[in-house]
Parts: structure tokens; sequence; C-alpha cells
């Protein structure tokens, strides 16, 4: 507190300004007194509902009587919808009519090309994996959703970041808009395009793109913005006109950045087309969905797996297209020797007889006449599905595994350890407590009051405002209840990622082969998809509250393990040189010196892990974990679009109230 | 001196919002500091004329802040001058629209930056080929062409590398080779060589002086360096807070500096290598003996000292068409090496 204080007097903030946080808190613990001494203050008044559901609801029956009629869906979202439908009924199409042979071996060549023979081994490896456990089907119907996603993405995506790279005013306008899109969790996003688009694919493309071209205006926006004046106006010296200029220049220049945001949008659209399971997108979330409520551990376990292969798949190649200059590790593997010199050339008939067109590109060349030479024979030889007896089946052995895991880790002989005392633990003596403290204890007056002292505490006034009105809101959204519930999910899986991935960050930071130990293992977690952390979890803990707290610590902690690593790595080497002249011990180096330089860095590694901790938790809504992801998949699947709704918002407003106090905190 | 090829006249450049109304309220009296606290704009150039002859030299000499970046860059607009005009063999690049402009920037003038400015994404050979390409040249004519200039530069042999793998020196030739592919009558040149060692410094202004032997372009060089001026300049303008303080030639500018801001960066000069018969000599007295041969008013003082130590009378001083115009003797050397030339 005394901390606080002297920050606050050295902003030199009005008085009133200073004491007000404390004011509130004070009249918070009176109105606590009250509730529990006097007369009790109840629930929240049910007067003050917004009585949004039954509009909403008719809104929806109307939206959906009207269809046939409405301009807008006859001239603008039927259309689209179609359109959208079409794009990925072809690619869908395409992708199942190829032999599995074909896309292995392009999908090889492709590798090849962009990182060399071990890339190419992984993607056949991944695709393989698809295949093996039955899903080849499904990963392809999952491709297909991504294609076509991802290419409306980027196609939207790029163009708006090179305008807003350009023009100063567009970049004002955007800003503001992505900031806010990049705060929501990814399941938001379903909420009002099902309500536009019905359920199916199209509106699983529809959320995934919204969701994804963030990252693609952001990073085709730096990059342009980061291209070095001097090479800007040497093109310019040189007369080219602001197209050549553009795509001869600036484009070239900010390739890699613009490759970023290509892998950023890929691996966001992922994760929104495998939670699109929830509105009947097909492909392996639903696979995953299906097994998981089911309690079919092992099927969900191979759906799981084989989308983080995909995931790997996708995220390997691009970011080694990103990595790769246009002399390419394809090349490289041929000068290593791993493919003999001139092989490649030989094969294609008289290399130098070809045109010169097609031998600048004799990869592409190459990749298309080896697929269609691979389809040729497949075709002949019947070799088109992926073949049935080269199953893997995990699911017998995992269900097994499961079983024995239940029966034997569940509890673990007569010691009262195993996974079940945790869960109990858990669930009894952290979630409930503090539920109870939240939904019980403290009366809701003293809860605004409270959420408006730490605003004003952290922000200033308006800030206290924003904070005490927006708690007013989800009560007035009548999702008080279950915006409690969640807020005690995410404080008790913050809690864990902050008390586990801050030291695990400051080890790395001192230790270089605990960072060499952890950074495949981050590499992998982040390239998961929020979904698929589930399914181990569930595995040993069963369905409820526990597991979604579990997944949301495991999801949320590479960021901040990352973020806590860099900012003590970056801490001045003068600061650290001086510290250590002066005579520090390692521990004093660490808290006096380079833990209070790293804070801002920590901060925001903890104001990511609330996010993404929030992001998790209202997934775990799909599989039965309390709260207000649970009000909207329950509001979804029985057609009570009004709850899906208010939840959506009441989900909002905790995402940006959480967003801004921490990234208020995170500034000062 | 040949014809003239750029003028450049009562060029103004003025940054903030709102120049055109600030440019009317400069008077010659205020300030450069004076109008940026009253009126919150930069006065970056201001009223500058000058004229640079075909096939000449022209230095335009600065400290950091003067102005002769913005000023090089309003000669091909890529700044835009607030007032004034800027003539290129007659015609007004001031008053050219977007189309003809790019013409002139493809054909005419040719830039070499001073970190180089180099595309990292293209290797050398299209690096020096852009110019040719986006003037539309078919690619096997522009690839010719930039092998070419590359034996010119010699770097023959890194035409498939990236930029990043070149070193400094080696990099700026690449800017240089660019800049000569598409065969400019105009070279404008930012500072090119500070970014570079000394010793390469003098590697590239050695290099500059041997190519422009062979291709005698037009070519306005900015530096801060004086001593780079001196040695290859034809002419100097020395610039400060936006305006020209003085022009002339190198020895023109030792000899006979206009103020003590000019005379402080001549102090490093060396005299003996810029000063020349011509700022040494005195006319001649009716005493004077003229025995021995005459020698030529452009003899530096380099190879004069020896001659007057060997010749105790002195020397005649005869001007290009053979007249008698001076005399130099052991007193006027010493003069000139002291500072206090004939002139001073």
């Amino acid at each position: 507190m005394s901390m606080l204080r002297s920050s606050l007097l050295r902003r030199g903030e009005p008085a009133w300004q200073r004491r007000l946080p404390v004011g509130l808190a004070a009249l918070a613990a009176l109105l606590l007194l009250y509730h529990l001494f006097g007369q009790s203050l109840g629930e929240f008044p049910v007067a003050w509902n917004l009585q949004l559901r039954e509009p909403l609801d008719a809104f929806k029956k109307w939206l959906v009587g009207s269809r046939s009629m409405n301009p807008l869906f006859l001239y603008g979202f039927d259309p689209l919808s179609g359109g959208v439908e079409w794009v990925i009924r072809r690619a869908e199409e395409f992708l199942l009519w190829l032999p599995w042979p074909t896309v292995g071996s392009v999908l090889f060549w492709v590798g090849l090309r962009v990182g060399g023979v071990q890339l190419g081994l992984l993607a056949i490896g991944c695709l393989g994996f698809m295949g093996g456990v039955g899903l080849w089907d499904a990963s392809m119907q999952t491709l297909a959703l991504m294609v076509a996603s991802v290419s409306i993405a980027l196609l939207v995506g790029i163009p708006l970041g090179i305008w807003s790279a350009h023009s100063d005013r567009g970049e004002a306008a955007l800003r503001p808009l992505l900031d806010g899109m990049q705060t929501l969790p990814a399941f938001v996003y379903l909420i009002p395009v099902v309500l536009f688009f019905g359920i199916g694919r199209v509106p699983a493309v529809i959320a995934a793109v919204i969701y994804a071209i963030p990252p693609a205006v952001r990073l085709t926006s730096l990059g342009l913005r980061q291209v070095s004046e001097e090479v800007v106006e040497a093109g310019r010296a040189f007369g080219s006109t602001p197209r050549q200029l553009l795509y001869k220049v600036e484009i070239p220049q900010a390739l890699p950045s613009i490759l970023a945001g290509v892998n950023q949008t890929i691996m966001m659209a992922l994760s929104i087309v495998v939670i699109a399971a929830l509105v009947g997108a097909g492909g392996l979330g639903t696979v995953v969905l299906k097994s998981l409520r089911q309690l079919k551990v092992g099927e969900a376990l191979e759906g799981g797996l084989a989308i983080v292969a995909l995931a790997i798949l996708l995220d390997r190649l691009t970011a080694a297209v990103r990595r790769g200059d246009e002399a390419g590790r394809g090349a490289a593997a041929v000068r290593r020797g791993w493919v003999p010199e001139g092989a490649v050339k030989r094969l294609m008939f008289g290399w130098r007889a070809l045109p010169s067109s097609v031998r600048r590109h004799g990869w592409l060349w190459g990749g298309l006449l080896w697929g269609s030479a691979v389809s040729a024979l497949c075709w002949a030889l019947g070799w088109v599905d992926f073949p049935k007896e080269w199953n893997l089946s995990l699911a017998g052995p995992v269900d097994a595994a499961v079983r024995w895991a239940q029966l034997h880790l569940y509890r673990i002989g007569e010691s009262g350890f195993g996974t079940g005392p945790v869960s109990d633990f858990m669930s009894l003596y952290i979630l409930a407590p503090l539920r109870q403290l939240f939904a019980e204890l403290l009366p809701w007056p003293a809860l605004v009051l409270l959420a408006a002292a730490a605003g004003a505490a952290v922000g200033g006034g308006w800030l206290g405002l924003a904070s005490g009105s927006s708690l007013l809101l989800l009560g007035a959204l009548g999702m008080w209840q279950g915006a409690i519930d969640t807020f005690t999910q995410v404080v008790v899986a913050v809690l864990h990622v902050s008390v586990i991935g801050i030291p695990l960050g400051i080890w790395a930071a001192r230790s270089p082969w605990v960072d060499r130990l952890l950074r495949p293992l981050l590499d992998l977690l982040q390239t998961i998809p929020t979904f698929v952390y589930l399914v181990p979890v569930i595995m040993l803990f069963n369905l409820g509250r526990v597991p979604g707290v579990i997944a949301s610590v495991l999801y949320a902690l590479p960021p901040l393990i990352r973020l806590t690593r860099l900012g003590i790595r970056q801490v001045d080497e003068t600061a650290v040189e001086a510290a250590t002249a002066f005579g520090s011990t390692p521990h004093q180096l660490l808290t006096k010196v380079q833990l209070p330089l790293a804070l801002p860095q920590i901060l925001l590694g903890v104001n990511q892990a609330i996010m993404m901790v929030l992001s998790m938790v209202v997934v775990a809504g799909m599989v039965g974990a309390q709260g207000l992801g649970l009000e909207v998949v329950d509001g979804m699947q029985n057609n009570r679009m009004g709850q899906s709704v208010e939840a959506g918002l009441a989900i909002v407003v905790l995402a940006v109230l959480l967003d801004r106090l921490t990234q208020a905190l995170a500034r000062r | 001196m040949g014809k003239s090829q750029i003028a450049c006249r009562n060029l103004w450049k003025i940054f903030g919002p709102t120049p055109e109304r600030v440019a009317a309220e400069i008077t010659a009296q205020r300030t450069r500091a004076e109008i940026l606290q009253t009126t919150g704009h930069v006065l970056a150039v201001r009223d500058v004329t000058f004229e640079v002859a075909q096939g000449e030299i022209f230095v335009v000499m600065g400290l950091s802040g003067s102005g002769k970046s913005t000023l090089l860059r309003c000669l091909s607009r890529l700044v835009e001058p607030t007032h004034g005009t800027v003539l290129v063999n007659g015609e007004e690049v001031t008053g050219m629209d977007e189309r003809q402009l790019r013409q002139l920037r493809r054909h005419k003038m040719s830039m070499v930056f001073q970190r180089f400015g180099l595309f990292s994404h293209r290797r050398v050979l299209d690096n020096i080929a852009y110019g040719l390409e986006v003037q539309g040249m078919a690619k096997a004519q522009r690839l010719a062409r930039a092998r070419e200039i590359l034996e010119l530069v010699e770097l023959t042999g890194w035409e498939n590398h990236y930029p990043h793998e070149l070193s400094g020196g080696m990099q700026q030739r690449v800017g240089l080779a660019r800049a000569l592919a598409v065969d400019p009558e105009i070279l404008l040149c930012d500072e090119p060589f500070s970014a570079l060692d000394p010793l390469i410094r003098r590697d590239m202004q050695n290099e500059l002086l041997r190519l422009q032997k062979s291709v005698r372009k037009t070519i306005v060089f900015i530096t801060h360096d004086f001593l780079e001026a001196v040695r290859i300049g034809d002419r100097i303008a020395v610039m400060k807070d936006g305006e020209l303080v003085q022009v002339g030639t190198p020895e023109q500018l030792v000899a006979h500096p206009i103020n003590d801001y000019v005379r402080e960066f001549t102090r490093d000069v060396p005299r003996v290598k810029v000063l020349t018969a011509r700022s040494v000599m005195r006319p001649v007295h009716a005493k004077d003996l003229l025995i021995g041969h005459a020698i030529a008013i452009d003899t530096t003082l380099e190879a004069l000292i020896p001659l007057t130590v060997d010749n105790e009378a002195g020397l005649a001083i005869v001007d290009e068409q053979d007249d008698l115009v001076g005399f130099v003797d052991r007193r006027a050397v010493m003069l000139a090496l002291a500072e206090r030339g004939a002139g001073s």
C-alpha cells in the first residue's frame, strides 16, 4: 500500500483522487458489516435487469422468419453466405478428391522447399498421424475450413494493413477496432455470427475470418512502416511509380513481418475453426467435442492430437517460409548433398530446354508435376482413401489407460494423493470458498464499490467509475452469478499461473539449460489451440470447473514465462554490472535490480495470462464448466439466442474490465 | 567551365503546418532560431541560389542541421520546395507534374545515399538494375547493362550476393553502380562516404574521382567534411542555418574565406596542396628580375616551394595565354603558409 501511495503522490494527482480508493473501500467495508450483522442486502435486484432476453429472442425469431424477404439477407448475408459456402465446398471436395499420397507428397515438397528435409518429413509425419487415427476425412474438412477462412482473412487483412501503413488517418481509425478485437475471447465471435448466418460451416469461417484478421492487418502495417525511410526514398529517387514502389520495394522489404502476420492469422483461425464445432462446423473439432461430451476420452484424444498435428504442420511450414529467403533451404539441401546435385533438374527432362519462366519457378512447376505424377499413379493403383488397415487406433489403449488412471491415479493407494484428491481439494478448498466469498459473503454493492476502488487506485477516477459501472452492467445483463463463477475461476487460475510462471521465467532467464529445455515445450504449448488443452485434462480430472482451471493454467503459462524471462534478460547490462560491482549477492541482484526493472514486462505477461485464462475458462463451458461460457453454450444449444447474447456481452464486459485494470497497473 | 546544367534560384524550404504563411512573414533580420521559437516552423533552406556547370563536381558542405540534405532533395523534389525554382537543362523542375518528374528521376538524375539505401531483398545485380527495371527495360538487357557497371565499380563476382554480405565500402560501390546504371546526366550524392571508415572513405573518394574521369557526370555532393569537399570538389558551397555562406573553388575558400565561420573550416586544410600560384603571387614590380622559366598560374604551393628554394630572385608567373601576370618570391610563399597570403 505504501508503494502504491507513493507512486500516486508522484503523479501529482489532486488530493481527492488519492483518497477516492480508500473511501470507496471503507464504504464497501461498512456495507459488508451491515450485510453481516444488520439486514441482508440480497441478490442483485431483478428489477434492474435490462430485459434484453425477450426482445433478442423475438428479434432472432423475426430474423429467421423474414429471411426470405428481408433485403439485408437477400442482398447481403445470403449471397455472402453462399459465396463462402462455395469456397469451402470446393476446397473440401478438392482435398478429398486428391488421393492421400498426393496431399502428403505435395506437402513434403513444400516442406523440402521452405525448410529442408526434416520439415518435409515432419509434414508427412503429421499427415500420416491424421490418417493413422482414422481422421483423414475430418482433417481434410478442417483443412478446407482453414483454406477458406485464411484466404479470406488475408485478402481483406493485407490490403487493410497496406492502407493503414500509408494513411495515418486509416491507422487511427483501425487501431481501436483492432485493439478491441484482440481483447475479446475467441468464443465470443461465434455469437453474433450465428445470429446472422445460422449454424454450420459458414458462420465458423466468418467468425474465424473476423477473429484472425487483426494480426494480418497489424503486422502488414507494422512491417511497411518499419521499412527504412532511406530505402523508400531510394525507390522514389529512381522514378518508381507508387505501384512499383509498393510491389518492388515496400512489400518485399516488409515480407518477414507480413509472413509473421500470416502465420498468426493461420493459428488464430485454427483455434476458432476448432471451437466452431459448437455451431456445427464439422471436422476435427466436432470429433473432439462429441467424444468429450460422451466421455469417450480415447477418441477425444485422437481428435485432439490430430488437431495438434495440423497446428504443428501449418505453424512450422509458415514459420519456415518466414525464415527462409529466396535462396531457400531446399537449395541448401542440394548443396549439403542430401539431394544429388542436378538430380532434380535432370528429372525434369532437360532443365535448360525449358522456358525461362518455368525455370524461374522451378519449385512450383516441379511440385505440380510431382503432385500430378503421384496422383496419376495412385488413381491407377486405386490408392485414394487412406488405408483403413493402417489404423493406429489410439482409442482402445488410451481408454484402457484412462480407466487405469481413474482406478489408480485417482487415489494412489491409501496415501491420499492422486488426481481425485487434487481435484477435490481445488474444488472444495479453493474454488468453492472463493466463490462463496464473492457470491454470498460479500454483498453485491460492496463488490461494485471494491471494483470502483481498484479502478480508481490503478487508473484514477474515470477508470474507477468505469469499473464500478461494468459490474453494475454485469448484473443488469442478468449474468451476476455466471460472471462471479467465471471470475472466481479466472482468479484461481491466474494465481496458479503467476506462482508457477514467474519463478520459471526467472529460472529460465538465469540458467541457459533450463531455457533450452523449456523453449521447445513452450513452442509446442503455444501451437495448440485452446480447445485441445481440455482433452488430456479431462482424461485425468473428469468434467467440471477444475479441468477448466487446470487447462487454462497450462494455456496461459507460456506467455508469462516468456515475458518474465525477456524482462529479466532485457535489464540493462550496465545496471547488472554496477550492482555486481557494488558486491550484490545473486539474490540481492535479483530482488533489488532485475525484478524491479523487469516489472513492467512481467505485469504485461500477467495481463496476457489473464486474458488467455479468461478465454480458456469460457471455452471450458463447452464441456460443462460453470460460468458465462456454459450460459453461452446452453443458449445456443437450446435456441435461446437472448441468453447467449447476454452471456457473450457479459464476457466482453469482463474481458475489457480485466484488461484495462491490468494494463493500467502495468503502466504505472 | 561548361554550360549550366542545374540552376537553383531563390529556393526556400520551410517545414511546419503552414509554411507559405510563415514564408511571407520572414524578414532578412530574423534568425532561424527566432523563427522556430515564434512560429514553430523549421527554416531548412533559406533563399538559396547557385548554378552547377555540366561535368562539374559541386560540393555542398555544412554541419548537421544546416539544411544541406534538404537542399539536395529539393533538386529532384523528393522534398517539395516551399518557394523558388529549380532548372535542369533549362527545364523547370519545380513546375513538372508527377509523370514528368518520374521521367526526370528515371533518366536524368540519380541518387546515392548516406546509409546506402540498398534493397536488402535484392541481389547486388538486381539492385543495380533497379532504375532500369522501373523504366521498363527488358530483363536480359538490363542485367547485361548492370554487369557492365558492376565491372566499372570493380565488383565482378559479387552479382549474386545480397547487400548484407558485402562490406560497407562495397555496399556503397553498389549504391554508386545503381546510380550510374541508368546513365544519368546528374548524380546527387547525399554524404555517400560518411558512414565509412576513414581509410575506406579515402579509397572511395579516389574511386569517385577515377570514375568521374571516364563518365563526366554533373555531381552535386553533400558532405560535412571540409577536407573531403576540398579533395573532390571543383567548387564548394558552405552552408549554415539554411543559407549559403560562401561559394567558390577550394582555393578561393582557403585563400579568401569570407568570414571566421569559413576560416575555421579551412584551418586543417593542407594549404600546400590547395593553394596555387594564383593566390600566392603578387603584382610584378619593375625591379623584379625576370630570369629563368616562367611558372604556370595553377602550380600548387607544394610544387612552388622547391622552386623558390632554388631560385633566390623569385619566379615569374604566367597565365593560360602565357602572359605575365604575377611574381612569386620566398616571402610570398612564407606568408601564404602562415595564412597571411597576398590577399589577406
